[in-house]
């Protein structure tokens, strides 16, 4: 009699505990749905969706009427020229266009317009000729040159991907618009969303009403993480095709994720401890200079820069990049790092926002 | 309902707020939080509202210590005005009240438009954005928003700030119907005439120290000189004269023609203030 009574009683407080878990869990789910409700809605009356839309409208008729036509898609890929006396190499690339005397070579360098590669081959070993103002040629450019001398020996280059050069030419803008996009417009977007409640004061109602205060924060991010991911297909889709996005786009949009996880938590975070618009405006130029600058710089410019590898926004922008050329990362190490880096970014951001909510007005 | 044992709270090291306060309020009393600007009432509030962790001390809420009550369910007890009318200024004044009362369980909301119907809100203002709202109307919508959870227990900081005469006279109305709801009502303030005309008993804070509680007729009567002004009219002139009230036991103890007033020179609770606290309140 005894055992069944405290049986009963520990039923009837297990009961208790999951009718009060599944009532929390009840009361998060209402919460979190009247948070996105306001959200969007603060969001849309702010222009964030229309600005958005110019921008993807803006960034494809770029793409499509200018970007391509300026940069030649149909441009032949540079030529190499080969002045090899002793005809050592026998197994060189028909690809590769031979000259009869060391002047011949310099005169085909100096006519050749589109970036060609000489080689010269002295005491049987090769080397590169370029003309005056493209020594600083990128590594790759010389790389080829070499393999097309090395022809079906170790140096022959493993092919990639079946591009076009319009292809190439197109994902590569692609990444680049929709990098800068996720790091200074929807970094901008939910800066502007935030400063706004900031100056109605509302922030700090939300202390004393029954709310989980990391929802505040986890509705605001997942609002534009959904519009960054909705706004990285539509511009893939738009601008590398349908077809060809099929295969390329779900890393696509995990490399979009974890960029606008982190923009968005940054964004959060900056408008939380800065006092106005104006200062974050300096923070923004910073972010702007100092974090998608050198990444540009290195990733599409012969600029060398061996520090490149310690800056986190390159890796970040190699990721999407590869993710569109359909070679997603696949190294764990980095969605382990990206991923400590949300989570640390969430705790700094939730604790920046408990400061916020404690000021006086 | 409160319980506060020598409360301390400092921002930093050096910047001590509150140095050791000691009250309680009873369940439906309306207790005076009076102090100047930076005297410490809105870091009590705060604290008392769960905004200020750190505390020192021992304050209880409900019957339990304010460090265990902090949970949705501590909230869904107690409604909060701030000072000034927090709103978003896009939405109407119901799309707000319908946010902010969203995070409370349904069955213990009031309806919007009677709690606005209440606070005298001009229905044509219902629909249209805060932005476009007066002063005064903006802190009814905010005055909406404390009300409409039923709650427990009110803090108000500052209730009548920025309404006009009538506003003013309505807005006591409502927290006195409140107390008679049996709701607690804690009031932050130094707008005497409220704390004179609503509250139950009265706190006087200054510099972080409680200088005097007790009710406003109690503090009166304690600092009263108990000399009363009689005007009166005597041979053709209009004369003022001063006297102890226990002078008047056998009658008016001069001479006069006709008595034009007769006043009691009781303090006020700002002469009060200044007695205790050697400040004024504003």
């Amino acid at each position: 009699m005894w055992n069944n009574k405290e049986e009963n009683s520990d039923h009837t407080g297990i009961n208790h505990c999951l009718t009060k878990k599944t009532g929390e869990t009840q009361s998060s789910r209402n919460s979190l749905s009247s948070l996105l409700k306001k959200d969007f809605r603060m969001m849309a009356s702010g222009k964030f969706f229309l600005v958005a839309l110019g921008s993807l409208l803006l960034y494809t008729l770029f793409i499509n009427f200018g970007y391509l036509n300026f940069m030649g898609v149909n441009a032949n890929i540079y030529n190499v020229y080969l002045y090899d006396p002793a005809g050592t190499y026998t197994q060189a690339s028909p690809l590769i266009r031979s000259a009869a005397s060391g002047e011949e070579l310099d005169k085909a360098l100096a006519r050749d317009t589109s970036g060609g590669v000489g080689i010269r081959i002295k005491g049987g070993k090769p080397s590169i000729v370029l003309y005056a103002g493209t020594e600083k040629v990128d590594r790759h450019r010389a790389d080829y040159a070499f393999s097309l001398l090395h022809s079906g020996s170790k140096y022959t280059p493993e092919t990639v991907g079946d591009n076009t050069p319009e292809m190439k030419q197109r994902r590569e803008i692609t990444c680049e618009l929709l990098f800068i996009e996720i790091v200074a417009v929807g970094f901008l977007g939910i800066a502007s969303a935030l400063f706004k409640e900031k100056q109605m004061g509302v922030i700090r109602v939300h202390a004393i009403i029954p709310l989980r205060k990391s929802l505040f924060v986890f509705s605001k991010v997942f609002l534009f993480l959904l519009t960054d991911l909705v706004f990285a297909a539509l511009m893939t889709l738009f601008n590398v095709g349908f077809i060809e996005a099929g295969g390329v786009l779900p890393a696509i949009l995990i490399q979009t994720g974890i960029l606008s996880l982190i923009m968005s938590l940054t964004g959060f975070g900056c408008t939380m401890l800065l006092k106005d618009f104006k200062q974050f405006s300096l923070a923004y130029l910073v972010i702007a200079l100092f974090t998608a600058t050198p990444v540009f710089l290195s990733a599409n410019t012969a600029i060398k820069m061996d520090w490149i590898n310690y800056h986190p926004f390159y890796h970040i922008y190699m990721g999407l990049k590869n993710a569109f050329f359909g070679t997603p990362v696949t190294n764990p190490v980095y969605y382990i790092c990206a991923a400590c880096v949300i989570i640390l970014l969430f705790g700094i951001v939730e604790a920046a926002f408990h400061i916020e909510m404690r000021k006086e007005g | 309902m409160i319980e506060v044992r020598n409360l301390t709270f400092s921002y930093g090291k050096e910047k001590q707020a509150l140095h050791g306060l000691n009250f309680s309020v009873e369940d439906g009393e309306i207790f005076g939080f009076l102090g100047p600007n930076g005297s410490g009432k809105s870091t009590t509030q705060k604290i008392l509202t769960g905004i200020l962790k750190g505390h020192g001390g021992m304050a209880s809420l409900f019957g339990k210590d304010l460090r265990e009550v902090h949970t949705q369910e501590f909230f869904q007890k107690i409604g909060v005005l701030f000072e000034f009318p927090y709103l978003y200024a896009n939405l109407s004044a119901l799309d707000n009240l319908r946010y902010f009362s969203s995070f409370y369980p349904k069955e213990q909301l009031r309806d919007a438009r009677e709690v606005l119907d209440e606070l005298e809100f001009k229905r044509d203002f219902l629909r249209k954005p805060v932005s476009s709202y007066s002063k005064g109307m903006r802190q009814r919508v905010s005055m909406a928003r404390a009300l409409i959870s039923n709650p427990k227990l009110l803090f108000l900081d500052e209730p009548t700030s920025g309404l006009d005469p009538t506003g003013a006279v309505l807005f006591r109305r409502i927290i006195e119907n409140e107390r008679r709801k049996g709701t607690t009502v804690f009031i932050t303030t130094h707008n005497m005439l409220d704390a004179d005309l609503l509250c139950d008993r009265v706190a006087f804070i200054s510099n972080g120290n409680i200088v005097a509680i007790d009710t406003p007729r109690n503090l009166k009567e304690q600092n009263s000189s108990h000399s009363i002004a009689v005007d009166y009219l005597y041979q053709g002139r209009r004369e003022e004269r001063t006297t102890e009230a226990s002078e008047l036991k056998s009658g008016i103890p001069f001479p006069y023609d006709e008595l034009i007033s007769i006043h009691s020179q009781e303090p006020t609770l700002e002469d009060i203030f200044i007695r205790y606290a050697g400040r004024r309140l504003s």
